[in-house]
């Protein structure tokens, strides 16, 4: 049986219809999480999506606007219908998307772009039986380790000036964990909503709006988002950053 | 011809292996012209010859290497059914649990830790300071032993949790290119 015309002209777009979706939930979601930071005040999610919002402003004696001349922002805040959260503020959720939401898009963007053949390799393991239980308890342990280290390092002198080159690597392996993530989730959206095929970037994208979306849910989003990082920096790690080779020391033993 | 005593056909099948081999004609150019010079008038030994030089023959006159000496014990631990080594991977949070609570606990918990990133941003600063000749070098503060072992501890745990994890991790496919 074949598809009649309409299903099929939809699927077609189905891509851009799910990337534009994936941003309008990551948008409302950040002004829910905006307003629930007024009544119980989140501060790691203000990393996020901005500090709280208040219905009077700051004054301009106060703050410097040299980035935001316009402070379209301070006219677009309403009050919530119901009472207790914040006030509503689209502006803010708008600003938070476009700079969070944009550099962790292009960051993945960039990581997939420039080590393709690893993000492949990660990506196949992670998408293989148990892999992403690995990557999450692998990240926790990485955790555990990094901040055990890094305090053992503070009561030397020598060694202290290992410590941010340890956090660059965690950072390093961070973000190539989460491309790799948001490209395993791009290809889960294709199998499960049967979309057509597609640029690999692009099924990025929509991965990378997926973990932004996750990261802005009211206050759960910050808890998801260190499992997302947790689970990258594992993922990164247990697959040596993606190599072929993976772990060994077969070298060592001659 | 080369005016010697022919070969017979008995002297030729020894030296048969080393003919095809290349090495009689390496270490004595002579025989193996005789050897050559017999083949061409004998059909039996020529079939003997065809069968020495096949594949399968040279294959099975090949010497196999001895084994490694820990073949064996690569072997079974490759067919191990890796439900210990995954029992394993999750009962080692326990005491990663007990140790990182144990050091937050001795620290003061976040407070502690936050105290050791900010004691870390500041004589780093110091030791830059120090470099660039425009201060004093940072002092190390004063650390309890106890500690000291719980966080070796840990970072040992962790790294043999860790390894475990990377045994368990499924190995990279073949790459495989679209055409």
């Amino acid at each position: 049986m074949s598809d009649s015309p309409r299903p099929r002209s939809i699927r077609r777009y189905g891509w851009a219809i799910l990337i534009g979706v994936l941003a309008v939930v990551g948008i409302l979601l950040a002004v829910a999480d905006i307003s629930a930071g007024n009544r119980w005040p989140n501060p790691m999610a203000q990393a996020i999506v901005g500090p709280a919002t208040t219905s009077h402003p700051a004054s301009a004696q106060t703050q410097t606007f040299r980035f935001d001349r316009s402070r379209v922002g301070d006219r677009l805040i309403f009050d919530f219908p119901i009472g207790g959260l914040g006030p509503l503020s689209p502006y803010q959720a708008l600003r938070a998307f476009l700079t969070n939401g944009a550099g962790l898009v292009l960051l993945a963007l960039a990581a997939l772009v420039v080590f393709p053949a690893r993000a492949r390799s990660a990506v196949e393991r992670l998408e293989a039986r148990h892999g992403s239980e690995i990557a999450l308890g692998a990240g926790l342990v990485i955790v555990m380790l990094t901040l055990a280290a890094v305090t053992l390092l503070r009561f030397t002198l020598l060694f202290l000036a290992v410590v941010p080159l340890v956090l660059l690597v965690a950072l390093v392996a961070g973000l190539f964990g989460i491309a790799c993530i948001s490209l395993a989730l791009g290809r889960l959206l294709h199998r499960r909503l049967r979309l057509p095929n597609v640029h690999p970037l692009i099924a990025a994208l929509a991965g990378a709006l997926v973990v932004f979306d996750l990261a802005v849910i009211p206050y759960a989003g910050v808890f998801t988002l260190a499992a997302v990082a947790m689970a990258g920096i594992g993922l990164a790690v247990v697959t040596r950053f993606g190599s072929a080779g993976g772990w060994s020391f077969v070298d060592l033993d001659w | 011809m080369s005016g010697q005593t022919p070969l017979a056909c008995a002297r030729v099948r020894v030296l048969l292996e080393s003919y095809v081999d290349q090495d009689l004609a390496r270490d004595d150019p002579q025989r193996a012209q005789q050897v050559r010079e017999h083949l061409a008038g004998c059909a039996d030994c020529r079939r003997q010859h065809h069968q020495a030089a096949s594949v399968p023959f040279r294959l099975k006159a090949l010497t196999s290497p001895p084994p490694r000496e820990s073949l064996t014990a690569d072997v079974m631990k490759a067919i191990t059914p890796a439900r210990t080594r995954d029992r394993r991977a999750w009962t080692l949070l326990a005491p990663e649990a007990v140790l990182a609570s144990f050091i937050l606990w001795y620290l003061s918990g976040l407070d502690g830790l936050g105290s050791i990133a900010s004691g870390i941003a500041g004589d780093l600063q110091g030791l830059a300071g120090w470099g660039a000749g425009s201060g004093s070098l940072p002092s190390v503060p004063p650390v309890d032993v106890l500690l000291l072992l719980a966080l070796i501890a840990l970072t040992a745990i962790a790294a043999y949790h860790l390894s475990i994890l990377i045994e368990l991790t499924p190995k990279a496919l073949p790459t495989r290119r679209r055409a």
